[in-house]
Order: structure tokens, then sequence, then C-alpha cells
């Protein structure tokens, strides 16, 4: 048997009650939802042990959910990928860079288990909902008994495995303005496998067309510049903003914009130039992907 | 220590368990049932999915004190005793076991697919068995052996004789 250590659960009533739970024992509690990353962190003596574990189960009724009204898009953060799935987001042109996500995301089962709240919570490069949100310029409502506030998910997300989520807080939402009627979103994650695979690329794309012109663009990476986390490619998209959508321009905003603001690492998965060629081709496959979701085309 | 109620096939059990041992020694050590193989115990290869109130879960990452009031089912409570299951038969008939070691995670993730879709095609087939690892490489007679049990819940007909599918297929008959 593995895993058995002293440590005791806590089952809340309600969110305020896990929330006053939290405050009061704050840096020894770690909240579990899905527990396929956390297990593992403990499991693999990656963390200690926490004290206590918050049981989030309790609150699945409340925190899980997809609404979309008066043109904001509200996920709650307990919702598992599979409910993802079945909800409105995957019905919609608009948010079809969710159901490339879903398509490559872990295996079956793990997407009855995992959480949204979880996955941005886990701040990895294989984050793929931070990569797909940060297009969506979502922003992340963090809870506590002080109050709510609500952080950029740019600014949530601080480094490999960091967030700027205070030990007395919950996430409990992710929150983005819902996109207009002409743009589309797409998700590309390139590895040798097709399933159960972390990425050796991945990247996410935003496009607003107005006719052929890009009237509004935002790109995101698994690793931009040698740091180990999701982030735009703003120098990219500035080049692409206002342009007419062509063949030579994606060429030039691969080729040569691109290069310019991203490095990439050597591991033992690929080397850093490989990864940045696949780079360059995953741009300009999101770009037309997206591009051709807005056309109608696919 | 925390007081949990599972019900498992159709039986219920209290137990009073770590606050972090795993559904999967829960079920093996403590209940017993072995078709809950462990694998890589960390959600990769799938042989420990069990189905938590309907939905396939890695029970080698699933804690047992979060499941209280939960209904558990496992390759043991697919059919009743001296009956078989028609998705176990499928499997039989279709060949695809070779050292045997997935099966029970292709067959529970089996159940829930056609829980779900009562004709799935071969793209959704394949996007739920990525969620178990088979190493013999059978899975394309797996994917024949899911269209087979589909075709026979169709017919309705669920279950089938132990002892007459043992016999049929020459595999060990159990005396009883």
């Amino acid at each position: 048997m593995v895993g058995i250590e002293l440590v005791s659960i806590y089952k809340p009533k309600s969110l305020s009650d896990a929330l006053e739970f939290l405050d009061k024992n704050a840096p020894d509690v770690k909240p579990i939802a899905g527990g396929t990353e956390l297990l593992l962190l403990i499991r693999d003596k990656k963390i200690k042990p926490p004290k206590y574990l918050l049981d989030l189960y309790p609150l699945k009724k409340q925190l899980s959910y997809v609404k979309v009204e008066n043109g904001i898009v509200r996920i709650g953060a307990l919702t598992t990928v599979y409910e993802l799935s079945q909800s409105i987001l995957h019905r919609d042109k608009r948010f079809a860079g969710f159901v490339d996500v879903y398509d490559k995301f872990g295996t079956m089962a793990l997407r009855f288990e995992a959480t949204i709240g979880g996955n941005l919570n886990a701040a990895t490069q294989y984050s793929d909902y931070i990569t797909l949100m940060l297009v969506f310029d979502a922003s992340v409502r963090l809870e506590s008994v002080k109050g709510v506030r609500e952080l950029k998910l740019s600014e949530f997300v601080l480094d490999k495995r960091k967030t700027a989520l205070n030990p007395n807080e919950l996430v409990t939402e992710v929150v983005f303005r819902e996109p207009p009627l002409d743009s589309s979103s797409s998700f590309v994650k390139f590895d040798r496998r097709e399933i159960l695979i972390a990425g050796i690329v991945t990247e996410a794309t935003y496009l607003h067309l107005e006719g052929d012109t890009i009237k509004d663009v935002r790109i995101s990476f698994d690793m931009v510049s040698g740091r180990r986390i999701p982030s735009r490619a703003l120098k990219t998209e500035e080049f692409l903003r206002g342009k007419s959508f062509t063949s030579d321009l994606l060429e030039e905003a691969a080729e040569k914009v691109l290069p310019s603001e991203m490095s990439r690492v050597t591991d033992w998965w690929t080397t850093a130039d490989y990864r940045l060629e696949m780079s360059k081709v995953s741009l300009k496959r999101g770009l037309k992907l997206a591009y051709e979701r807005v056309k109608g085309v696919r | 220590m925390v007081k949990v109620t599972l019900t498992v096939n159709n039986v219920k059990y209290e137990l009073d368990v770590p606050p972090l041992e795993r559904l999967i020694d829960t079920l093996r050590y403590r209940l017993g049932f072995t078709s809950v193989k462990e694998g890589c115990g960390r959600g990769e290869c799938g042989s420990c999915i069990v189905l938590v109130n309907g939905n396939p879960v890695h029970s080698c990452l699933a804690l047992t004190s979060r499941l209280d009031g939960a209904e558990i089912t496992t390759l043991e409570g697919l059919a009743p005793a001296g009956k078989m299951h028609a998705i176990q038969v499928a499997y039989i008939e279709a060949r695809g076991v070779q050292c045997g070691f997935c099966t029970p995670g292709f067959i529970m993730v089996t159940k829930a697919l056609l829980d779900r879709v009562s004709d799935p095609d071969d793209k959704t087939i394949r996007e739920w068995h990525s969620s178990v690892l088979c190493r013999c490489g059978s899975y394309p007679y797996y994917s024949e052996a899911v269209k087979r049990a589909a075709k026979y819940l169709k017919e309705g007909k669920v279950y089938f004789d132990e002892r007459e599918v043992r016999e049929k297929y020459h595999l060990k008959v159990l005396a009883r």
C-alpha cells in the first residue's frame, strides 16, 4: 500500500465554511479537487504531505457550471473537463479551441476527474487550459473570507507551479468576455502520439476578422521566452493586428517576428531548435485553422 | 481515520480508513476485489479503472475517504453470480485477451461508454479506449469486442450463463 500518511481530511458544508477552514489553518491546508495532480505530487515527494486536505467534492454542485450571460462566460472551478465537453462551449464555433484542447486532453477517464480550477492551479507549461484561456484574456476569481478579487490569468500564473493564490484563497471561477460573432479560436498540440501527451509544442489562437482584415488576434504558447509557463506572443500579435490575412503574412510572422521573441529550451524530449521550428509551424496551423473556422469552411 | 459508507457491487460496506488511503487499496486489500489492478499507480495505464457513480475513475488517484456514499462497480459486480455480462462475453469472443492484465480496465471503460452511447463508432471507441494502455497491442480486437457487445445489448442479451460460455470457449470451468 502506498501513501498512508497522517493527514486529516476536512469536508466543508458550504463555500463559506471551506473558506473559514482555509483561513484558520492557512499554510497547512491543500484544497483537493480532482486529485490527479496533487496526489501525484505527494506520492512523488515533490511536496510535503499537508496537514489537512480540504475536500472540494462537497462544493461540486455549487462550483460546477458553464454560463454565458450578458456577454460574459463564467466557468466554475470544479467543472470537470468532461462536463465542459457537454456544455455550450463545445457547440459554438467561437469556442472551438475548447474542443481542440479536449480532444488531446489526457485520456477519457482523466477527463472525468480533472477540473478546470485544478488545471489552472497546477501552473505548468502543460496546463493546456492556461494556454487556451490566455487567448480569451480570462480572469480568475479568487475568494477568501476577506472578500473576492479578480486577477488576470497572466498575473495569476507567476512561474512553474507558482501562482498568485494566497494560502487562504480558493479559485472559484474563470471569467472571460464573450468573443464577437466573427471570431474563432483554435488550439494546436504537437507530440509524437495523439493522446496522453504533454505536448512538445502547444499553441492557442484567438482570431477576430473583419472581412479579411485581422481586427484582433491573440496567440499564446506553452513557453515563450524561456519561462516555463504559458504566455502570450505579444510581438507577433502586434505585428499581425490590422493587416490583411494572407499566407505571405503568416510566413513573415512565423519566420521573422516569432523567433525574435521566442527562445526555446532543450530537454530530453527534444531540442530547442526543433521546438522553435515546430512553434513556427504551429503558429501557422493555428491561425489557418481559426481563419477557416471564422469563414465557416470548417 | 475517516468513516465512510461505500456501496461496492451493490453491497454496502462501512469502513474506517486513513484519509490518504487510495480507493485501489481499499478495493484490493480491504475488500478483496482483485480485478482492480495496479499498473503505474499514477493515472496513466488505466488498469485500475472502476466506475464511481457510473463514471470511469482511476482508483489509484481516488481517495476512499472522499467517496462517502459513492456507488462503485468493479468487474466482479458486472454480472450476478453464475452469469457473465455481454461485454465480458464479447471480449472473450473477440479474442483480444493476451496477458489479460489490462482487460478489467478495458471492460469497465467499455461499460461506461455503452451506458452513454449505445452504438459507438470507431473514433468514439478509440477515444474511450485511450484510457487504458495495452502493451500486447490488442486494441483492434478490443474495438471489435465493443461493437459485438453493443450488438448483444441492443438485442437485449445482457447476461449469459457463465458455465455455458466457459464450456463453449474451452475456458477453465469452475466447480460450483
